[in-house]
Order: structure tokens, then sequence, then C-alpha cells
């Protein structure tokens, strides 16, 4: 296989790769502060994708505006379900609060998808925007690729100086190390993981509207993505965002990889090995903090 | 129990018998002249395969009604046509309520004979029920040969094409094209149907003096298509063949697009309406096949024309049509070849028998699996033009393909 083609498909990695880790970065945020695992997280992006796309081919409305308007919508749904289905759930014991807050997001996911299929329809959608491409010989690099990869770059220095540089983050990292102290500093850790949910997913909205301008959504495909997230949040760290923003590229160009020298109908499924073979080689790389 | 419990109940189940009693079966005497003929159908209404059959319902109503305006289906022995008459269920898209749905129009609707199911998943458990109560049974879109290879004597399919004719006239159109094409790259949807396609037409095209530069295969879950964009790109084929169902394969088309591949021809094999909304203008140029179009005449071509635009139903969108009201028209044609209402008599009318369809003849082998084919047809400026073969064609195809040889 030519040089060309091996570059080709690194550069295709790396920007998979790149949507993956955002995807991740609500996720991790949310499982380090908040302590749920949230099995619709994917779904959300899914549901997120087909409204976008559906606001683009209805109303024309540019991917940017689109952003952001979805954003501060999830934020507030999220701040909402979580206080509505998920705090109650803070107050049982701990067997109780961890099967519950699983049948709670499981339960979510099914229905959300469901309700997007009736009311959008079960087929794939985007946002075909087809800006000029860009060749270098062999090698072809679209606009909208090297936009998205702004994108994500911008999106995570952001969370980045969020939360290590405001008092958000500063709390966010407080409650993650210790609720009590935090509460007792005067930190309101139930406010603050309010927050964090609704921000982890409102990042979800972002990143949703970087895959549709790139890859299909469909209401069903949620919870693959999900599952690959919770992959990178294993290989990156939990709350560690430059670790998953690494792991994600790492996922990324590993399915292209596989997919270049093996074969293409097994490059989703690397997830599950990569994840597989940390947790077998470094047993204790979950630990990872904010 | 108490007296008046007692009478209470015996009153309920003597006010059930009535009910029970006074209601009609759909059908109340084989081989009767009086009695409309009663075919018993399930279709996918619901459950993942409802997309390709949302509209057959009232398609189905609408049939009724055209075929009944003209007297029904001519019965010789009765020496007048008798009434058409439908039982439909909803199968969910599950292949154990459709068995639970056949049975119960076997058993509690008497239907006359069945047309129908749709999809090899439901083709598989379904016949059995068929021949167990002696029902002929013609399928409409079940493809997979193995189906029919179970020794059934009650059971017929129509599914257009089928997988040894399915791209048959395109290989005839691309061994006369100019400037001819020396390589072709598959592509192939990791699935029993479509992998099939791929197998039999891989071998067809080494034979016709094709090079077959390579064959991908990709999963439904698979999103960024760059490493096999790349591979197909390198290997610079003439032709890229895509063995695809439409929607797994939306991302690859536009992948492909935005990588900007280059040949003569992308053909996929399911080029259907769905995959256009999907895909926009990245479809432009490409080729695909279909069963048949509205504006080629055939037998009872004028009757489905009509069922079709009174029921809103296209071929672009709804692309397993004719194969549903193909299986309708075989058993109308079986019961006039038998010349009565006779289910053993229609069973010996259909065997290795020749019907009409409004794409042409339909020969069924002794298994009673069809040897359908279909048109090739390419995306003309947002349109289907149906371009081979030539006797037919509503447009003459675009070789090579201006799209696909400078892309965008």
């Amino acid at each position: 296989m030519s040089f060309d083609v091996l570059l080709q498909v690194l550069i295709g990695g790396v920007l998979l790769g790149g949507l993956y880790a955002l995807v991740a970065f609500g996720l991790s945020l949310i499982y380090g502060v908040v302590r749920i695992l949230n099995f619709a997280h994917g779904t959300l992006l899914a549901v997120s994708g087909v409204l976008a796309s559906l606001a683009f081919s209805a109303w024309g409305m540019q991917p940017l505006l689109i952003a952001a308007l979805l954003a501060p919508l999830m934020f507030v749904c999220a701040y909402g379900y979580y206080h509505l289905l998920l705090r109650p759930l803070t107050k049982r014991n701990h067997f109780e609060s961890t099967v519950g807050t699983v049948l709670v997001t499981v339960g979510t996911l099914m229905m959300l998808s469901d309700i997007t299929a009736k009311a959008a329809g079960a087929t794939q959608r985007n946002i075909p925007l087809r800006l000029p491409a860009i060749e270098f010989g062999e090698i072809v690099i679209s606009t909208t690729q090297l936009l998205i990869l702004a994108g994500i770059v911008l999106l995570t220095v952001v969370m980045h100086l969020l939360l290590k540089r405001t008092w958000f983050g500063r709390a966010v990292r407080a409650v993650t190390q210790d609720a009590t102290g935090a509460q007792i500093c005067g930190v309101q850790s139930t406010r603050i993981k309010a927050l964090t949910f609704a921000f982890g997913s409102a990042t979800v909205a972002i990143a949703a509207v970087l895959y549709v301008l790139s890859f299909p959504v469909d209401p069903y495909m949620g919870f693959g993505l999900t599952v690959k997230a919770f992959t990178i949040i294993v290989v990156g760290g939990i709350g560690n965002l430059p670790g998953a923003l690494a792991a994600g590229v790492f996922l990324g160009v590993a399915e292209g990889l596989t997919g270049l020298y093996w074969k293409p109908e097994w490059a989703p499924a690397i997830s599950v090995v990569a994840m597989l073979l940390i947790l077998v080689v470094f047993p204790k790389r979950v630990g990872a903090r904010i | 129990m108490t007296k008046s419990s007692f009478q209470r109940i015996a009153g309920a189940a003597l006010a059930a018998l009535g009910v029970a009693l006074m209601a009609t079966p759909a059908s109340a005497k084989i081989g009767s002249c009086i009695d409309p003929i009663v075919f018993g159908t399930t279709l996918s209404e619901t459950g993942p395969f409802s997309t390709l059959a949302g509209r057959w319902r009232k398609m189905t109503e609408v049939f009724v009604e055209e075929v009944n305006k003209t007297g029904g289906v001519m019965v010789k022995s009765c020496g007048k046509k008798l009434p058409l008459k439908f039982v439909i269920y909803d199968d969910q898209s599950v292949p154990a309520t459709a068995v639970a749905l056949y049975e119960k129009m076997a058993t509690v609707d008497n239907v006359d004979f069945f047309v129908g199911p749709d999809w090899s998943s439901l083709g598989g458990p379904v016949p059995p029920v068929a021949d167990k109560h002696k029902i002929p049974m013609v399928m409409a879109n079940v493809a997979t040969p193995s189906v029919y290879d179970r020794g059934l004597r009650y059971i017929w399919g129509t599914p257009f094409p089928v997988v040894p004719r399915w791209s048959e006239r395109y290989f005839d159109m691309i061994s006369k094209v100019i400037p001819k094409p020396q390589s072709i790259y598959f592509v192939t949807h990791d699935n029993p149907v479509m992998k099939g396609i791929t197998a039999t037409w891989s071998k067809k095209a080494e034979a016709q003096g094709l090079k077959v530069l390579g064959n991908e295969t990709f999963s439904s879950e698979l999103k960024d298509f760059t490493s096999l964009i790349a591979k197909v790109r390198a290997a610079k084929a003439d032709i890229v063949y895509i063995s695809s169902y439409d929607n797994a394969s939306v991302p690859l088309v536009q992948q492909m697009r935005q990588l900007k591949v280059r040949a003569m021809d992308v053909h996929h094999t399911m080029l259907t309406g769905s995959l256009a909304r999907q895909v926009g203008a990245d479809i432009e140029g490409m080729t695909g096949e279909l069963s048949w179009y509205p504006g080629i005449k055939g037998a009872y071509s004028d009757l489905v024309e009509t069922v079709m635009k009174r029921s809103d139903v296209t071929m672009f969108d709804y692309i397993w049509t004719l194969g549903r009201l193909t299986s309708y028209l075989t058993m109308i044609q079986g019961i006039e070849k038998a010349g009565v209402v006779d289910r053993e008599k229609v069973k010996e009318a259909l065997f290795k028998a020749t019907v009409k369809s409004p794409a042409g003849d339909v020969t069924f082998d002794e298994r009673g699996f069809a040897d359908t084919g279909a048109f090739t047809v390419q995306m003309q400026n947002g349109k289907v033009v149906v371009v081979w073969p030539p006797e037919v064609a509503t447009g003459k195809v675009v070789w090579p393909s201006p799209t696909w040889q400078q892309p965008q």
C-alpha cells in the first residue's frame, strides 16, 4: 500500500478520533463528577444530529447557528432531566442508586431512539455541506474536514481552560475529589453535579453538529457511540480531556488502519478489543482524574 | 357455585357461541361460485421493514377495487368472474408474528389462498404453515434461493430481481459501451443477499473479460469509509460496483464523492428514492437496477400503473412493489389457469408455470423459484432513466459518467 493511501487513512482517522473524543468529553466529565454511567449519552448525539440535520434541510440554518441553539437547549433539558429522574436516585443506597441510574439511562436511550424514529424517521441523516477540497497528489482533504478539526481543537482548548481556569472548573474538580469537603468549603455540590450533567450533555450537542457534517446519524446508532466513548475514557482516563483527545485519535486511527490492512467490516469492533487490551495490560489506568 | 352465577356464566357462554356461529369466516366453501375468492396476506406495516412497505395496504385495497371493477377473477368452472377479497394483517416485521397470523388465516379466517409474505427472514418460517394446511402461497419479495430448497410443495415466490439475474442487463450493457471498461472493483455490504450478488457477478465479470481488482466488505455500523475508499482510489478501477442495501451505503457514496473517486461508472445494486433523498446530488450519474418502471409496457402494466398511481406508490421509493403486485397477479393467473377455486388444482396449475407480469414473463422452476430480472437505470439530471436494454429504454446511457470522470 502506497504512502499516499496510508496518509489519507491517517488524516481520516485523526478526524474521526477527534469526533469520538468530543463525545467522550461530556461522558467523562459526567462520570467523573456525578458518578453516573449515562448510557443515553451517545443517543443524545444521535438525536441532536437528527435535529441539526432537520434544521439544516428545513430552514437552511448554518451549522454554527444550529450548534449555538442546540447546546443551550440540550443544557436546559439535561438539567431538568437530572433533577427529575436522576437526583432522586442519589438518596437511595449505593446498590439501588447504581442499578437505578443504569435502568433510567438505558430506558431513556430506548425512548429517545424510538420517539426520534417515529417523529423524524429511522433513516440516516446528515448535513451535506460541500466545501471545496484540497488535493495534494493523491491525497484529498475536504475543507469541511479541516473546519471540523479546527472546531474539535477549539472546543478541547475551551473546555480545558474552563475546567482549569474558572470558578466553575475549580468547583467541578473539588466535587470530583471530595464532594463532602467541597460542600463544607461552600461549594453547592448538588448544584455543581446538575450543572456538570447539563454541561456534559450540551457538549454532545456541539459534537453532534460537527459529527453530522462528516458522517450520517440515525436514531438507533447512539449505543455504539456510547461504547466508543467508554473505551476512550478507559484508555484516556476519567475526566482527562487531553487524554481523551489522544485516546480518541488513537481509536480513530486504529479503526482506519484496521480497515486498510485488514478488513473494513472489523473496524467498528476494534474499540472493544482496544478497551479489553488496556484493561488487561494497564488495569489501574482507569483511575486518572481531572 | 350459586345458581345465579351459573346462569350468568352459562348465558355468557351461549352468547359467545351465538356470536361465533353468526360470524362468517372470510371464505365459506372452497370451490364455491357464489362467495368471493379470498387472499390472505401480511404486510410489514410496523417494525424495521415498514419503510419498505409503508403504503402497501392502500395499494392492495386499490388493487382489489381495480380487479373487481372488471368483475373479478375469471373462474371457468363457474362460467363467470368471482370478486376478489383480501384479509390483511400487520406482521410487524417479526417472523413469529407472521407465522401466527398465517395460522390464523388458515384456521379462523379460512382464506382460500396466501399471497406474501415479503423478506427472507419471514420467508423462512412462514411457508411450512402453507404446506401444513395445503394452501398455495405465492410469496412476494423472498429472494433467498435456500427458502425454496426445502421440498415444500405449496410455495412460489416472485422477488424482483433474483440474485442470478440481478445485474444481467447491466453486464450486457457494459459489454457494448464505448470506451469499454477493463476493470471492476466490488464493494459489498456484509449481508447474505448482497454477498450472494457479489459472488455471482464477480464470477460473471471475470468471465466477461473484466479484471476484478478487489472486493471490500463493510458492515452496516461502519460510518468512516476512508480506508476502504483509499483502496478503491488506489486501484483505479473503471467500474466501482456497490452491492449494498440503500441505507447502509449512504456514507459510502457521500465519502466517495468527498474523496473524489474517479471511475467510468459507479454502479449500485439498490438505487432507490431513499438513497437519492439521503445523498442528494451525489447520486447523479450512478447506474443501478430497477425491476420495472411505469412506461415500460407489458402484461398488466396498465393495471399496475393505475394501482400505483391511485395509491401514491412509486417504483423508485418502493422498489419491491413489483414483487408484491406480481404475487397477486400470479395467484390470479393460477386460479384462471386452474379454472376452479380449488387449492390442489391451483397448485397443479402453478407448478413450473409461466405467468405474465408488467416486466415480462415469469417462469417458475420446480421449487417455485422465479427467474425475474431487472432493467438498468441511470440517474440523469436528478431523474431515473431506464438505459438498458435499448428496446425499452427511456433514454440513452451517458458513458462514461461525467460526474465520476471529473468529480466536483
